[in-house]
C-alpha cells in the first residue's frame, strides 16, 4: 500500500514537467503532404465539387447528367455524344477541330455542315482515302469505314450530334435515312476518293 | 504578495493527514512571495471534490443503466413493462450519464487543476466553481430524469431538454471562465503544450453545445441539415473535446511519471494544429443521404486525422521509451499509459471507418459503437482515472482509503474494456460482411450478433465493478475529508480563547486521516 503511494510521487516531487526542443521529423511533414495530396485527388474524383444537387453514389454533376432520362432529339444527342467521344473523337478531337496529321476538322467543314445527307452519311459508311480539301486545306489521309459496324440508329445518333455540335447548324439524321444510304452503297463499298465523293449528289 | 492570502488563511486549506508528501513539508519553507505546488493543490480542493465526487457517482449510475440496456439485447422481456426502463430511454440515459455526468466534469476538474499547476497560480474565489459544479450536477440530474420520463430532444448525445442543457451550459461557462482566469493570471509566462490543449477544450464545448442547441432545439433548422449538425456536434464532443482534454492531461502526466521531458515542443505543436484542423471535420458517415461533398470531405479529413494520431502516439512513445521507470510500478501511470494506447487504437478504428473500401462493411454495424465505447471508456475515462488518482489526494491532502483498489480497478477496467470492445468490433465486421451478402437473411445476420452482445454485457459488468471501486475510493476520501473538517471544527470550538492560539489550532493534527 505504501509502495503504491510512494511510487505515484515522482522522484523530484511535484516538479512541473519539461519539454524538449527537438524538431519535427521531416518524414512526418512529407507524409502529411502526401496524404493531403491524395485527399485532394480523392475529393476531386468523388466530391461533386460542392454541388448541392449531387448526392451519393454519384460523384459529379456530369455523371449525374448522364443518368438523367431523356427522350427525342435530346436523347439522340446524348447517345450520339457518348458514341462520338469513344469512336470519332480520338482522331477528329472531342472539340471537332480535328488533329494535324490525323483527321480534318468537323466543325464548320463543308462536307459536314450541309443540308444534303448523301455525302455526309456515306463517308463513315465507306471511308475515304487520298487527298481531300477541307476548309481550304488539303488533307492526304485515309479514313476507315468507322460507321460500317454501327447500327443505323447508333450512326444516326452520332451524325445528329456532329450535325449540331461545335457551331454546326443542321437538323437531325434519322435511322431510316442512314438505312436508305447504306442500302444504296451495297455490302462492301470501296473507300471514296475526293472525286467519287463529289460525284455523289449532295 | 496577495496570492498568498487565500492559501495562507482559512481552515479549509490547511494540510492534514499523516502521509503528507515530502514536498508539502518543504513548501512551508518556501520563501515569501513564492507559491508552492502544495498551496496550489489545496486552493482547488473543494471545487475538485464537488466536481469529481459527483462525477464518480454519475459514472456508477451510468454503468448500471448501460448494463441494463445491454441486457435487453439478449433478453428483450427484461424490465419491458416499465416505460421508464425501455431501451429507447435507458441507452441515452446511460450514454449521457457517462458523458455529461462523468467525462465532462472529470475533464473540467482535471483541467482546472492542471491549469492552476502549470500557471503556478492558485485558484481564487473557489466559491464560484463550487456553485458551478453543483449547478452542473443538478443540470445532469434534471436532464437524465427528463429523458427517463420521455422528454428528450431526440438527437444523439444532445438528449437533454432545456431544463438540463441550460444549467450545464452556464455551469460550464463559469468553470471555464475560472480556468481561463487562472490561465490569464499565470505567473509562469511560458506555455507548456498541455495548456494549448486544455484552453482550446475550454472554448470548444460552449461553441459546439450552444450551436447545436440553438440550431436543433431552440430554432430548429430544416430537413437534412439537422442530421449534419447533429453529426458535427457528436464528433466534436466525442472526438475533439475528449481528445483535447485527454491528450492535454497525458502530455502533463507522462513526462511527470517517466521523469523525462515531453518529446517534443514542436512535435506537440504540429500534433495540436493538425488535430484541431482535421478532427473537427470528421463525423459525417460515408453513406449519409446529404450532398456528396459533405461525406467525401469528412472521409478525407478523417483519413488525414491519421497524421495527428501518429504524431501524438509518437510523442507518447518517445517520452516513455528510454525511461527507467516502468508503467507497472505506478497506478496512475498504468491508467494514463493505457488511455494513450486506447486513444491510438480508437483513432485507428475511426480512420478505418472512413476509408472508402472499409466503410461499406462497417457502416450500420456494431463497429461504430465499439469505437465510441473504446474512446469514452478506454481512452478518456482511463486517462481521467489516472489523473484523479494522482491529483485528488494532493488537492485534498488526504490519501485514498483503499490504495490497493487502484490496481484492482485498473485490471478490472482493462478486462471490461476488452470484453466490451473486442466482441463488438469483431462482431461488427462479421455483421457488415453478412449484410453485404445478398444470400444471408437479415434476421440471420441479427441473430449471429447475439454471442458477441452477450460477451459485451460481461464487459459492462466488469466495468461497473471497476467503477464501483473508483467510487468507493472517492467516497472514502470525501468522508475522511469531512471527518477531518469536523475534528478541526471541534478542536477550534474547544480551544481556549487566546489570541494567536486560534490559528495554531487550525494546523494539521497528526491523528487526522491516519
Amino acid at each position: 500500500m505504501n509502495d503504491e503511494s510512494k511510487s505515484s510521487t515522482p522522484q523530484t516531487p511535484d516538479a512541473e514537467p519539461t519539454v524538449s526542443r527537438s524538431t519535427v521529423p521531416i518524414w512526418i511533414i512529407v507524409l502529411t503532404l502526401v496524404l493531403l495530396f491524395l485527399g485532394m485527388v480523392y475529393f476531386d474524383h468523388h466530391g461533386g465539387w460542392f454541388n448541392s444537387q449531387v448526392y451519393g453514389p454519384y460523384a459529379s454533376a456530369a455523371e449525374l447528367e448522364l443518368y438523367q432520362p431523356k427522350s427525342g432529339e435530346a436523347a439522340m444527342l446524348a447517345r450520339g455524344k457518348a458514341h462520338y467521344d469513344q469512336v470519332c473523337g480520338l482522331c477528329h478531337g472531342l472539340d471537332g477541330l480535328g488533329k494535324p496529321g490525323q483527321a480534318p476538322p468537323l466543325a464548320g467543314s463543308e462536307w459536314v455542315d450541309t443540308k444534303g445527307l448523301q455525302r455526309f452519311v456515306s463517308i463513315p459508311l465507306a471511308g475515304v482515302s487520298g487527298q481531300l480539301a477541307v476548309k481550304g486545306q488539303t488533307w492526304s489521309l485515309s479514313m476507315p469505314a468507322m460507321g460500317a459496324a454501327m447500327s443505323d440508329a447508333d450512326l444516326a445518333d452520332v451524325l445528329t450530334y456532329i450535325h449540331s455540335a461545335w457551331g454546326n447548324k443542321q437538323g437531325p439524321v434519322t435511322a431510316d435515312e442512314v438505312k436508305a444510304i447504306r442500302a444504296k452503297l451495297g455490302a462492301h463499298p470501296q473507300p471514296f476518293s475526293s472525286e467519287t465523293l463529289k460525284a455523289l449528289p449532295e | 504578495m496577495s496570492t498568498n492570502e487565500k492559501s495562507g488563511s482559512g481552515g479549509l486549506s490547511s494540510p492534514g493527514g499523516a502521509s503528507v508528501p515530502a514536498s508539502r513539508l518543504v513548501s512551508s519553507l518556501a520563501p515569501p512571495g513564492e507559491i508552492s505546488p502544495a498551496d496550489i493543490d489545496r486552493s482547488c480542493c473543494v471545487p475538485l471534490l464537488a466536481l469529481l465526487g459527483g462525477a464518480a457517482l454519475w459514472l456508477v449510475v451510468g454503468s448500471v443503466l448501460g448494463l441494463l440496456a445491454s441486457i435487453k439485447f439478449h433478453a428483450p422481456d427484461f424490465l419491458a413493462n416499465c416505460a421508464w426502463l425501455t431501451y429507447g430511454r435507458l441507452q441515452p440515459v446511460a450514454d449521457d450519464a457517462l458523458l455529461y455526468g462523468f467525462c465532462l466534469p472529470a475533464g473540467l476538474g482535471v483541467a482546472l487543476w492542471l491549469l492552476a499547476r502549470l500557471s503556478q497560480t492558485p485558484l481564487r474565489g473557489a466559491v464560484v466553481p463550487i456553485i458551478a459544479a453543483n449547478l452542473w450536477h443538478l443540470g445532469v440530474f434534471v436532464g437524465l430524469m427528463a429523458i427517463l420520463i420521455g422528454d428528450t430532444t431526440g438527437f444523439a448525445w444532445l438528449e437533454f431538454p432545456r431544463g438540463g442543457s441550460v444549467p450545464i451550459f452556464f455551469a460550464y461557462l463559469l468553470l471555464a471562465l475560472w480556468a481561463v482566469m487562472i490561465f490569464a493570471g499565470r505567473r509562469e509566462r511560458g506555455l507548456y503544450p498541455s495548456q494549448w490543449f486544455l484552453v482550446a477544450a475550454l472554448f470548444w464545448f460552449p461553441w459546439i453545445y450552444s450551436t447545436a442547441n440553438l440550431f436543433l432545439v431552440a430554432w430548429p433548422v430544416r430537413g437534412v441539415t439537422q442530421a449534419v449538425i447533429s453529426w458535427w456536434f457528436a464528433n466534436n464532443l466525442l472526438v475533439v473535446w475528449t481528445g483535447l482534454v485527454g491528450v492535454g492531461a497525458a502530455f502533463y502526466f507522462l513526462p511527470k511519471f517517466t521523469g523525462r521531458p515531453l518529446q517534443s515542443y514542436y512535435l506537440a505543436l504540429f500534433g495540436f494544429g493538425t488535430f484541431i484542423l482535421f478532427a473537427t471535420w470528421c463525423g459525417i458517415p460515408p453513406g449519409a443521404p446529404v450532398p456528396v461533398w459533405m461525406p467525401t470531405l469528412s472521409a478525407t479529413a478523417t483519413v488525414l486525422f491519421f497524421v495527428p494520431l501518429l504524431v501524438i502516439s509518437l510523442i507518447g512513445l518517445r517520452t516513455v521509451w528510454g525511461s527507467v521507470r516502468s508503467r507497472w510500478d505506478n497506478g496512475p501511470f498504468c491508467f494514463i499509459g493505457s488511455g494513450m494506447d486506447f486513444f491510438c487504437l480508437s483513432g485507428l478504428m475511426l480512420v478505418a471507418m472512413a476509408c472508402p473500401k472499409i466503410s461499406p462493411v462497417t457502416q450500420f454495424t456494431w463497429f461504430g459503437p465499439a469505437e465510441t465505447q473504446l474512446r469514452l471508456y478506454g481512452f478518456f475515462a482511463m486517462t481521467m482515472f489516472g489523473a484523479i488518482y494522482y491529483l485528488l489526494p494532493r488537492a485534498v491532502g488526504i490519501e485514498f482509503p483503499f490504495p490497493k483498489l487502484v490496481r484492482v480497478h485498473y485490471w478490472v477496467s482493462l478486462l471490461g474494456i476488452t470484453l466490451l470492445v473486442v466482441p463488438l468490433a469483431i462482431g461488427g465486421v462479421l455483421q457488415g460482411l453478412k449484410l453485404q451478402d445478398p444470400n444471408v437473411a437479415f434476421a440471420d445476420t441479427t441473430k449471429a450478433m447475439l454471442p458477441f452482445l452477450r460477451v459485451s454485457t460481461l464487459g459492462l459488468t466488469a466495468l461497473l465493478l471497476g467503477n464501483l471501486l473508483f467510487f468507493v475510493n472517492v467516497l472514502g476520501l470525501t468522508l475522511r475529508w469531512k471527518l477531518a473538517l469536523l475534528k478541526q471544527f471541534i478542536a477550534f470550538v474547544k480551544s481556549p480563547l487566546e489570541p494567536g492560539s486560534a490559528c495554531a489550532s487550525l494546523r494539521p493534527d497528526k491523528e487526522v486521516g491516519a
